[in-house]
């Protein structure tokens, strides 16, 4: 299988060695290499998913979507980026403008902080430490901070309901999740993410195969959590748009509100991602051990694995999206408290049996 | 219905209003007309009907005058639904109710001068400049009452604490299904109390009306609720039918209830959409539109007409049917069939809508006639209310079909009522568009039309309930005044006692689940 | 609807079973033919629009090209918006030496109008229609007052549309192009 380190440490070399610049130099240079293919990555995975949202929606409504700016309107996300952009920045009288200016900030720096951690292909993963996960989750939990700032700011009492309700889910969601992904680790034994990628490498391998009924019980719960996360329908009240107009970015104009739609679909692929990876194995190719079979499945690049699963659940998601109300507040934390994490909890102390006994594969 | 009114004095009215309610059972309060009467000065006619036996009557009474100010007793206390129905008066004729806990205005301006529906009102556009200021708005009203002396007395009344976090749930909100404003007390997400604020995309046609020809008449009721378009003007031109005696053919009843349906339908789809989407399910408001089309399409073919459908007139229909228009019908009924389960699969039958819908926005049967709550909404809790079979008009009584009531009182029912009439409707249309009978499509009336001397009421069933026009003429081309019970008025005073406890979200469910278009109510 | 007495896992179990039903529902649509129509690809091959939908007031001519209106403002009174404006001249008729009312100019402004149709219904002499010739959008209001009995009309911008354009069928989707 191809290794991407190959390729930075032939980059380190060059730098270091080569070019013969010091450490500082060096690390400078791929720091800032590495930034802009995150967020050149970030912009055209944004425009991507999108495109396919708006695709995918229109498909499941017996539409056809955009299809008037350029053929089956693959332009209209650019022109709409166009017109984000070029629109006017204004604030609300009465704002706490602190606050309201650096919310979006915080909410796409969650954003891109949780994007870093995904393993895209073998060797190529970003920000890989020993305590990943647990700092992926910590990262991503900046985000409530910058939505809860941008309701309080706003000055408008639909933010203010809205900035409520989104603290509340978002906090309530984060236990499933940690525990869905405690769950896994268990099984793994690591938190560092390419260590959990490299443990589902081999024939079926991958952790919801391995890990049998306690991981793929794991595995749901975190899409249900995830899409929580990702204050995606039907868990979106937070900008239920039909109560409260737009809910905390209702007064955003601008990029300012470009960056929670951007960070919106971020978020979708970044749980999406998370869970290809903890569950499905990121970039490792499905293999079932025969030599034949998997030398094929081998070839197949990692990236291209990492991507198919993710927009696998991607798709999944929007398709959940696409078809169902949205609940209500209560009815939210109902799910959480009452069904998901006990659920969750007794799923971990089954996973650790079954990891203490050695029943998995 | 040709108005007998029991006239009531001033003196008398209090008591003999409560012994209507009371021992003869007129418990539900159709509507309330305020009128001047010209020299017998400004008064009320109060329409009432016996829930029992379906027995209507009518009350009329002249205000009194008391320190230059016209006063009648307050009936809220008999029937609820009268709290909007005597501020609309207040509104327009300017009568005082005396015991009324909120007498503001309803519809017009807090600075409006004048009573636009006296007759006496001075109707120059220099008396009626456009405001340009923001329309003042107090935390205060006023409760009228007469004191020992019998001098009118002004009592102010506070609507609103001081800690009190008010939300305004519109007049633009995407939810409120037009240009309503509920200015909502809230305390976190559950809702304390509920002061609908209407009058957004009021037009003024009752007192248009007045200034114009009986055919001009009937070019404004489309404009009211869009998606009763037919059933609206089918009330006007049975009102003035009615008062003219015509006589129409068995093929013109034919085509008005099959376009009745066929409008109940389209606004039934929408509704089914609208609930769907403002429960955040896109896609099922997606499907509804989608077959929606198809009735439209339908109806366009003869009609001319989607939204505003232009169709009836009085004598008759604006013209025949289309050649097509008895195919596409049952090729329509075929299609929407198997549809109408595939919104319950999507939306209806849903776990989370269920959880959403169960329980939320309650109203028992006694309340919801007490609101006059009409429409599967009503119906929903019991309350046999459809006009249709409590007053047929048309060719209602000639077709097998059922009146859906259920029990559960709550918007999950409301919706399931929605359902199950969509097919009753498609039974209607079945048993009569192989029958349509030959005979004209239209009687010819003289070319100036006047309505004899005399008072009318005619409702029918709108898609969301009871809609009447009452109408009196003294005899002229123009009538002297006419008054539309819409179906949304009451509907909305009914929001307050529905959704006191419950949350934001219910609100928005509960809205949509009743059913109320706002150009309906604003007129 | 019915009393709830379902335990904790059998409400689980069928709350699943709806969820997964709404599921397939949206799987079966997003497989299914699509309904939305291209308008305005389609204006000139696919599109159907009613005969009778009311688009504009036109005037009916006779054989000869002349308009059949005899200015006597009945649509002119029946119109509760005041869109139509009719001026005429007295002729005297020089073979018989009649006075006849004529019409000098019939201005229609389509903007005020709201289709309501009542001046077809008042007219005695089917001088006047309603046509379905909906694409009436101009960047200029006074380029909505038409004068009906200068113009010449010709089927506006869709000439094959009046009498309803492509055909169509209840129950299935115009999605075409061509």
């Amino acid at each position: 299988m191809f290794d991407f380190s190959n390729i930075t440490s032939w980059l380190h070399n060059l730098l270091s060695v080569t070019c013969g610049l010091g450490d500082f130099w060096t690390i400078l240079i791929e720091c800032i290499l590495v930034g802009v293919c995150i967020l050149a990555g970030y912009a055209i995975l944004a425009i991507i998913l999108i495109f396919m949202e708006r695709k995918v929606c229109a498909w499941f409504q017996c539409r056809l979507g955009p299809m008037r700016v350029g053929p089956w309107g693959i332009f209209q996300v650019f022109a709409d980026v166009l017109k984000m952009l070029i629109k006017e920045i204004f604030s609300v009288d009465g704002a706490d403008k602190v606050l309201y200016y650096i919310a979006p900030f915080l909410v796409i720096i969650a954003s891109v902080g949780t994007f870093s951690f995904l393993p895209w292909n073998n060797g190529a993963q970003v920000l890989d430490f020993n305590v990943g996960l647990f700092l992926m989750s910590a990262i991503s939990s900046i985000g409530i901070v910058g939505i809860f700032m941008a309701g309080w700011g706003s000055n408008n009492k639909y933010s203010v309901v809205s900035a409520m309700r989104g603290a509340v889910q978002l906090i309530s969601y984060e236990m499933s999740l940690a525990l869905c992904l405690i769950t896994a680790v268990v099984l793994t034994g690591t938190m560092k993410v390419s260590g959990i990628v490299d443990a589902q490498t081999g024939a079926f391998g991958w952790l919801i195969f391995k890990g049998h009924i306690p991981a793929i019980i794991a595995f749901l719960v975190f899409l249900v959590a995830g899409n929580a996360e990702a204050n995606r329908g039907p868990f979106d009240l937070a900008e239920a748009e039909s109560e409260l107009t737009a809910g905390y970015h209702t007064e955003y104009s601008g990029m300012g509100f470009g960056f929670y739609y951007l960070a919106e679909y971020l978020n979708l692929f970044v749980v999406s991602g998370i869970a290809a990876t903890v569950f499905l194995g990121g970039w490792a190719p499905f293999n079932i051990g025969v030599a034949g079979v998997d030398s094929v499945l081998d070839m197949i690049p990692g990236i291209v694995w990492f991507l198919g699963k993710t927009f696998g659940i991607v798709f999944l998601l929007m398709w959940v999206r696409w078809t169902f109300p949205r609940l209500r507040v209560d009815q939210i934390l109902k799910l959480e408290w009452k069904y998901l994490m006990p659920l969750c909890l007794i799923n971990l102390i089954l996973m650790t049996v079954v990891v203490a006994f050695g029943w998995h594969f | 219905m040709k108005l007998e009114n029991i006239e009531l004095s001033f003196d008398n009215f209090a008591s003999e209003m409560s012994k209507l309610k009371n021992q003869k059972h007129f418990d539900y309060l159709v509507t309330i007309i305020g009128e001047d009467f010209g020299e017998e000065g400004l008064g009320c006619i109060y329409i009432l009907e016996n829930t029992d036996n379906n027995e209507r009557c009518s009350v009329r009474t002249i205000a009194k005058k008391v320190d230059g100010s016209d006063v009648i007793p307050t009936v809220v206390e008999l029937w609820k639904a009268a709290e909007l129905l005597e501020r609309e008066v207040y509104d327009f004729v300017g009568i005082k109710f005396l015991g009324h806990p909120d007498m503001r205005r309803l519809f017009l301006r807090t600075d409006f001068n004048g009573y636009p529906l006296r007759k006496d009102f001075d109707m120059s556009p220099e008396a009626n400049q456009f405001p340009l200021t923001d329309e003042p708005e107090s935390d205060y009203t006023v409760v009228y009452s007469l004191d020992a002396d019998g001098r009118l007395v002004a009592t102010k009344k506070r609507l609103f604490e001081d800690t009190d976090f008010v939300v305004n749930i519109g007049p633009n909100h995407p939810s409120t299904h037009g240009v309503l404003r509920l200015q909502t007390v809230l305390d976190g997400e559950k809702v304390k109390r509920i002061y609908p604020h209407l009058g957004y995309i009021h037009r003024g046609i009752e007192k248009m009306w007045e200034g114009m020809t009986y055919p001009q008449t009937l070019a404004l009721t489309d404009r009211l609720n869009y998606l009763s378009a037919m059933m609206h003007r089918h009330a006007l031109v049975g009102v003035i039918e009615e008062g003219m005696g015509i006589e129409l053919t068995d093929r013109i009843h034919y085509i008005r209830t099959i376009m009745d349906e066929l409008q109940r339908i389209d606004s039934h789809l929408l509704y089914l959409g609208c609930t769907a989407q403002d429960l955040g399910a896109l896609t099922a408001f997606l499907y509804c539109m989608r077959d929606r089309e198809h009735v439209l399409n339908v109806m366009e073919e003869t009609t001319g007409g989607r939204l505003i459908q232009n169709y009836y007139r009085i004598g008759g229909c604006q013209a025949d049917i289309d050649p097509k228009f008895v195919e596409n019908t049952k090729k329509l009924c075929k299609y929407l069939r198997p549809m109408i389960q595939e919104y319950l699969d999507v939306f209806g039958d849903n776990v989370i809508t269920h959880n959403r819908l169960v329980g939320v926005g309650p109203m028992g049967r006694e309340d919801c006639i007490n609101y006059a709550v009409t429409g599967p909404a009503g119906r929903a809790a019991g309350w046999k209310n459809d006009t249709r079979k409590r007053h047929p008009y048309d060719l209602y009584d000639k077709v097998e079909w059922e009146e859906i009531t259920m029990t559960g009182c709550d918007s999950m029912d409301r919706y399931y009522c929605h359902i199950k009439e969509l097919y009753q409707s498609l039974n209607i249309i079945e048993q009569l568009i192989d029958n349509i009978p030959e005979g004209d499509f239209y009687v010819k009336q003289k070319p100036i039309i006047k309505v004899p001397e005399g008072q009318w009421y005619f409702s029918v069933e709108g898609a969301s309930g009871e809609f009447g026009v009452y109408l009196d003429s003294k005899g002229d081309k123009s009538p002297y005044r006419m008054k539309m019970r819409p179906m949304g008025l009451t509907l909305t005073g009914a929001l307050d006692p529905m959704l006191r406890g419950q949350k934001i979200a219910d609100l928005i469910t509960t809205g949509a689940a009743i059913d109320f278009v706002i150009p309906d109510i604003d007129r | 609807m019915e009393e709830n007495k379902k335990s904790y896992f059998g409400e689980i179990g069928s709350a699943m079973k709806t969820l997964a039903i709404g599921m397939k529902t949206t799987w079966k649509e997003l497989l299914t033919k699509k309904s939305t129509e291209q308008y305005p690809e389609n204006r000139k091959t696919t599109l159907h629009v009613a005969a009778r939908h009311r688009g504009r007031l036109v005037m009916n001519r006779d054989e000869n090209g002349v308009v059949k209106c005899t200015a006597c403002t009945l649509c002119e009174k029946a119109c509760p918006n005041g869109t139509i404006k009719i001026v005429s001249q007295m002729v005297e008729n020089p073979e018989t030496g009649k006075k006849k009312k004529q019409l000098v100019d019939y201005q229609y402004d389509l903007g005020d109008c709201m289709f309501c149709e009542l001046c077809v219904n008042a007219c005695n002499f089917d001088a006047i229609k309603f046509v379905n010739d909906f694409e009436n959008s101009v960047f200029d209001r006074e380029a909505l007052v038409l004068h009906l009995d200068k113009e010449v009309y010709e089927g506006g911008s869709l000439p094959n549309i009046i009498d309803g354009g492509a055909d169509f069928e209840i129950g299935t989707f115009n999605t075409k192009t061509k």
